[in-house]
């Protein structure tokens, strides 16, 4: 077989095509998710796909995102992301809308990715994005959204595990550890690894109350119970106990709403993207060993763009959710009538009579001259 | 329910047992060709090493019992909560005894089992090298002229010191670990929870 004619039957890594049953679940998925969104008066955004390059610029990003050069020179990426498109157009296109605003999108992000379950170069997102609103009742309502995205979906035994960055932040800053080793320390938190992290503080020669607090910060996870003690724990640093105590007012305000049995506390959870300030969380459900989706506070993103606001948002993975709905072996959308079929020997007579049974809303299968 | 635990059936699987026995949790004895054992609330996947975290990260496998060295080289996405203390190890870089030979290429040739992890190391010393991927028997490389050194796990050095090799740097230190995945450790937080704390107490 020659070299391009393999190309016109494989499929590149990193891509999938849908057909048939997988296809209606997907959209099934999309409507049942957007219309919460809807229900929650969020107004839809359709971005571009592909936008100048800069307004993509997160580190953490940047080398998995798909750029060319356009006709006129500009360096131009597939979007990797909708928030920092969302953001844009916030800041510009909605310049004179007042906060907050609340916006949603569903379509595909392009990242060069190792494909692995779930995880594709090609991710199809379903998130929205609260702008400009009051940080605690922001942080609240869109956790309740997506509460009520995985109820709706029917997935089971659903949890949201929540962390709050400033935790992790706050001692680094308080050690004044430089980038590289504050990048080690917070891949050893992320891992729970607490003798990684004491390792990696003692070689820097960091040590004391504020160093033993974030070796604990990986163990600070549980029921949101663990908030009390995480509070005498990290009240040695102002600003990882006002981080405690900014997640606390939001899991007490789940908790009194009826969400209290799907919520997690996890102070580890600190890597996320690089441009969340408060809030992080990722929601888990048994049969899927990843998040199905997460999100976050981001108040510092909207000025790059010319607007200073305070932002939170949150996303689901539509190739995850398909994914765990097929592991808790959810019913596939129900399948639909079979269509009728229109026959007969004029076309023209035939098309006629097809077109005035859509008129009457049934679902045809048009085949004039069918046996001939 | 029960959680599933996924064993390496390498050379962790004796300091493990020892530990779930002290722990008085159950244990596959002798599971001959059995690859999965369902014993009294634990189901125990057993693996090669090298592909514990990967039965872990998928969330096949709730936990599992892996090397610090195996998930260096994997990378894998897991929690690491538990060093447990058994199955200790370094990996070094080890080259042939004697002076160091004179060369003209500044391209270091490294065999090892760790590709992955050998080229971060040199790369972060800003060495070119050229990775030689092994699945076994790695000290014999430098001496047959396959490689200038080594990246190997080393217990007591004598397997190095047989075939002629001296270490020259430590690259990392190992030991056993428990590893959870990420979902299982919040979506079963209390099961999880409970195994961690078992054989956190039986490690003291």
């Amino acid at each position: 077989m020659n070299g391009a004619s393999h190309r016109l039957v494989q499929v590149p890594p990193g891509v999938q095509c849908f057909v048939g049953a997988e296809a209606r679940r997907r959209r099934s998925i999309e409507e049942t998710v957007v219309s919460v969104f809807e229900g929650w008066d969020y107004e839809e955004i359709i971005p571009p796909l592909f936008d100048y390059a800069d307004v993509f610029a997160s580190p953490g990003l940047a080398a998995r995102t798909y750029s060319f050069v356009g006709r006129d020179g500009s360096l131009l990426a597939l979007r990797p992301d909708f928030t920092s498109l969302l953001a844009k157009i916030a800041a510009g296109r909605l310049a004179d809308r007042p906060a907050p605003i609340r916006l949603y999108y569903s379509g595909e992000v392009l990242r060069y990715e190792p494909p692995k379950a779930g995880r594709q170069s090609e991710l199809h997102q379903m998130g929205l994005e609260h702008l400009g609103g009051p940080c605690s009742a922001a942080d609240a309502e869109i956790l309740a959204v997506a509460g009520e995205c995985l109820d709706r979906l029917e997935v089971k035994g659903w949890v949201l595990a929540l962390g709050h960055v400033g935790a992790f932040h706050g001692l680094v800053r308080a050690l004044r550890l430089p980038e590289g080793v504050a990048d080690l320390v917070g891949e050893r938190v992320e891992a729970k690894d607490a003798d990684g992290v004491r390792e990696a503080l003692s070689r820097h020669g960091a040590s004391g109350e504020v160093a033993e607090a974030l070796g604990r910060l990986g163990s600070l996870a549980g029921d949101p119970g663990v908030l009390a003690e995480a509070a005498a724990a990290l009240g040695g640093c102002p600003e990882a106990a006002r981080a405690v105590a900014e997640l606390r007012e939001v899991a007490d305000a789940l908790d009194a709403a009826g969400l209290g049995s799907h919520l997690a506390i996890d102070l580890g959870e600190v890597r996320g993207l690089d441009y969340y300030t408060g809030l992080v969380f990722r929601a888990y459900a048994p049969g899927l060993g990843f998040e199905v989706g997460g999100g976050g506070r981001y108040d510092t993103l909207l000025a790059r763009f010319g607007r200073p606001m305070p932002a939170v948002g949150f996303m689901l993975g539509l190739d995850r959710v398909a994914l765990l709905l097929e592991r808790q072996q959810a019913a596939p959308p129900a399948d639909r009538a079979a269509a009728e079929s229109v026959e007969g020997d004029g076309l023209g007579a035939t098309l006629g009579r097809a077109r005035a049974r859509r008129a009457a809303g049934a679902r045809v299968r048009f085949e004039a001259g069918k046996g001939r | 329910m029960s959680l599933t635990v996924a064993l390496s059936k390498g050379k962790l699987l004796a300091g493990t047992d020892a530990l779930f026995r002290r722990a008085g949790l159950p244990f596959p004895e002798d599971p001959g060709r059995r690859l999965v054992v369902a014993l009294d609330g634990l189901r125990f996947l057993l693996v090669k090493d090298m592909d514990v975290p990967t039965y872990v990260e998928y969330g096949v496998a709730d936990c599992g019992i892996a090397g610090r060295d195996v998930l260096l080289e994997t990378g894998s996405d897991v929690y690491e909560p538990l060093d447990l203390g058994f199955g200790r190890c370094r990996l070094v870089v080890a080259r042939l005894r004697g002076p160091e030979p004179d060369t003209l290429s500044s391209t270091l040739r490294v065999a090892t089992k760790y590709p992955r992890l050998t080229g971060a190391h040199f790369l972060e010393r800003g060495v070119s090298v050229e990775v030689v991927r092994l699945a076994g028997s790695v000290e014999l490389a430098p001496g047959l002229g396959l490689a200038d050194c080594i990246v190997d796990v080393v217990e007591t050095g004598r397997t190095l010191e047989e075939n002629g090799l001296v270490p020259v740097e430590e690259v990392a230190a190992s030991s056993a670990r428990l590893i959870v995945n990420r979902a299982s450790y919040h979506a079963r937080r209390a099961e999880v929870g409970r195994l961690l704390g078992t054989l956190a107490g039986a490690c003291q």
